[in-house]
């Protein structure tokens, strides 16, 4: 019998690879989160938020160094450690710049993320380091369809952060609060919220969920390299402007949609049109919605 | 007996006002080569690894009295190390700052992509006055990818030929591994010395030896997923893979097979993984995988090479020791070509270090001879070595059969 090909590839090999994208695109998902939180807290680009994650993430394989971790121990570490890193970048690169200056900050967090890429190559020599990972000898294979142990355990896990993060938004009063200074900063300051105060706060929550996606990063290829700041970066990026900055469903679909889409396109055009085609779906979304999938034109007042 | 102690003391007094005198000129006369490199991003460990080497052979050469000038001066060596960020623009701003400044040689740089526009703003070819480029002769130590030494006269390299490593390596197992018959090749393909490595050797030589290419997967160094291209490597069913990839996505590629279950019978790897990065990465995925590699602490030269650049914080490495090599050679090229190191001398003592680095046509390697070609490249002995419990074990030595 012959078998139905699409470009030369079979519809099982479409499935697989767009499965394995979804779930790789978890991890762009999360940082995407962490993008789109931050904005829709400040109205501002963090750019040095994959860069504070993997540096958590690097912080707990150093740990590790020192003291033998399980994996779910340096995953903990690695999302507290972002958060205090958050925490250090807001100070440094938002809260002493004036708000009506959001150019300064935006370069001021691409500063930080070269400074912390640089860090951790001197603190490495630029060495891959081995990070490590949960189910990574497990496959679950149904003929020639199979779907890695651990990026399943990757994909469980930023589902949890994403439902934690939701939890806190919308469960609790520090979720109450963020989402208050984010629609009406002003009346949130009047009704005696401090902005200063949910700004710092967000910028360690999302730090922790950075944390996660970082090791979920390291876990998911096996090793920490600084190579992974910049396209970790311009990944969590598209896919929160695809999905709608400042909205977290949207950041969640665009992460997977990236993922599965990045996939596709390499296993049609090849690996090295894939990211061309990536970037032309940012620039149709920049032109014919700004706003992305789930975001509006204009949120603040 | 106060004429006599006066006319002793006056002795004295000329004899250290001589010697005063005589030291300045002599700490005067230093030769100076500039190192160059990666030092920063994430190459760094490269210029580590030379720039300690670097060191290591000048403190080394500088203890045994240093180097014989053309007068009868022993002169120290005196040598700096600057980053060019494995980036073009910035390799050619440091060659510019250095053949501005009184250094005989710049040893360097660490990335093809880097060492191919440099080696273009040399003057093409000596004495031609209608070339006004860059006159400083250019020693290479790590930018492996072939061919660059021929783009100028001022350029030589004292890199591994990789043709040659390869081709005999693909009919060593075609002789030792008779059941192997197909081989499935990885590239990571927007690294100038990968994608050499893999189109124009790999591919090439694999098949010269009788092997069937079945296929090959594409991958970028900064990629972190490769299930597709390990799946594409597994329907191929080959008996074994070669990998033309750099330490990262080559720790990254090996996970991925550990993952997908796929177990060649053999696996090839690049030269430049033969690093002590691919088994601070993945030692255990990496067990077992062969790379031609012309450095291996095999002989006492390199032994002691190795054990001195450790001293340093640096590694031996193929790469690395190279510039060990060249340190020693330009040593007998400046003993040899008469070179005045003065103030006054500098344009002329560079071009003779260039015409006696031409003229050369063998120099002592650390593993062995090396041949020096026409074109300023080397052919230098080499061994293959195999990933063993976390170490590069020396697995045959060519030379040997």
């Amino acid at each position: 019998m012959m078998e139905i090909e699409i470009f030369g590839w079979t519809p099982l090999d479409y499935i697989q690879t767009i499965v394995d994208g979804i779930l790789f695109g978890a991890t762009y998902a999360i940082i995407a989160i962490g993008f789109t939180l931050i904005f829709g807290v400040m109205d501002k680009l963090n750019l040095a938020y994959a860069a504070t994650a993997l540096a958590g993430a690097y912080l707990s394989w150093g740990v590790g160094t020192q003291i033998p971790l399980p994996a779910p121990a340096a995953y903990a570490i690695s999302a507290l450690a972002a958060g205090v890193f958050g925490y250090l970048v807001y100070i440094c690169n938002f809260r002493y710049i004036p708000q009506g200056a959001p150019l300064a900050s935006l370069l001021a967090t691409i500063g930080m993320l070269l400074f912390l890429e640089e860090i951790i190559v001197h603190a490495t020599e630029g060495m891959p380091q081995p990070y490590p990972a949960l189910f990574d000898d497990v496959m679950l294979e149904w003929g020639d369809f199979g779907v890695r142990g651990d990026l399943l355990f990757v994909f469980g896990l930023c589902v949890l952060a994403t439902a934690f993060l939701l939890y806190v938004l919308y469960r609790t009063k520090l979720g109450m609060a963020t989402r208050a200074v984010a629609q009406q900063p002003v009346a949130a300051q009047l009704c005696g919220m401090s902005v200063q105060g949910t700004n710092s706060t967000t910028f360690v929550i999302a730090g922790v969920i950075g944390g996660i996606a970082g090791a979920m990063v390291g876990a998911s290829v096996g090793i920490l390299s600084p190579l992974l700041t910049v396209p970790v970066t311009v990944k969590g990026l598209i896919a929160a402007v695809i999905g709608g900055l400042g909205s977290i469903p949207g950041a969640i679909v665009g992460g997977l949609l990236i993922g599965a889409l990045e996939n596709t396109f390499q296993l049609v055009r090849g690996v090295t049109e894939r990211d061309m085609y990536v970037m032309l779906l940012l620039f149709a979304f920049l032109a014919f919605r700004p706003g992305g999938i789930f975001g509006t034109a204009s949120r603040h007042e | 007996m106060k004429k006599q102690t006066l006319s002793l003391l006056s002795a004295v007094a000329v004899a250290a006002l001589m010697g005063t005198v005589a030291t300045p000129a002599a700490a005067d006369r230093v030769v100076k080569i500039a190192g160059f490199g990666a030092k920063s991003g994430v190459v760094r460990s490269f210029g580590i690894n030379t720039e300690a080497v670097m060191q290591a052979a000048v403190e080394h050469i500088n203890s045994e009295g240093g180097v014989k000038l053309g007068d009868g001066t022993m002169a120290k060596i005196e040598m700096t190390f600057d980053d060019d960020r494995c980036n073009a623009e910035e390799g050619i701003s440091v060659l510019r700052k250095i053949a501005s400044s009184d250094a005989l040689v710049a040893v360097g740089p660490t990335c093809s992509n880097v060492a191919e526009p440099l080696f273009g703003i040399l003057q093409r070819s000596v004495d031609d006055a209608g070339d006004s480029g860059l006159q400083i002769p250019v020693f290479t130590d790590t930018a492996i990818k072939g061919g660059l030494a021929k783009i100028s006269e001022w350029a030589f390299r004292n890199v591994p030929n990789e043709n040659e490593m390869y081709r005999t390596l693909f009919l060593w197992v075609k002789e030792n591994y008779p059941d192997l018959q197909t081989m499935f090749g990885g590239v990571e393909e927007d690294f100038a010395h990968s994608r050499f490595t893999w189109y124009q050797v790999m591919d090439k030589r694999a098949q010269e030896a009788g092997f069937e290419v079945k296929g090959f997967a594409k991958w970028l160094l900064a990629d972190t997923n490769f299930t597709q291209q390990v799946r594409e490597m597994k329907k191929a069913k080959p008996d074994f893979v070669a990998i033309s990839s750099h330490p990262f996505t080559l720790c990254g590629v090996l996970k991925e097979m550990n993952r997908q279950r796929v177990r060649p019978k053999l696996m090839i790897g690049l030269t430049s993984s033969s690093s002590m990065e691919t088994l601070q990465g993945c030692s255990k995925a990496a067990n077992g995988i062969i790379i031609p590699s012309s450095f291996a602490p095999v002989t006492d030269r390199a032994k002691m090479v190795a054990k001195l650049t450790d001293e340093k914080g640096g590694s031996a490495d193929l790469h690395s020791a190279a510039a060990w090599e060249i340190v020693e050679v330009l040593t007998s090229v400046i003993e040899s070509e008469g070179i005045m190191a003065k103030a006054d001398t500098v344009q002329e003592d560079r071009r003779k270090v260039r015409d006696g680095l031409a003229k050369l046509e063998t120099t002592n390697g650390l593993i062995g001879t090396i041949m020096r070609e026409m074109d300023g490249e080397a052919t230098k002995p080499y061994l293959y070595v195999h990933a063993q419990d976390g170490e590069w074990a020396v697995l045959h030595d060519p030379s040997a059969s």
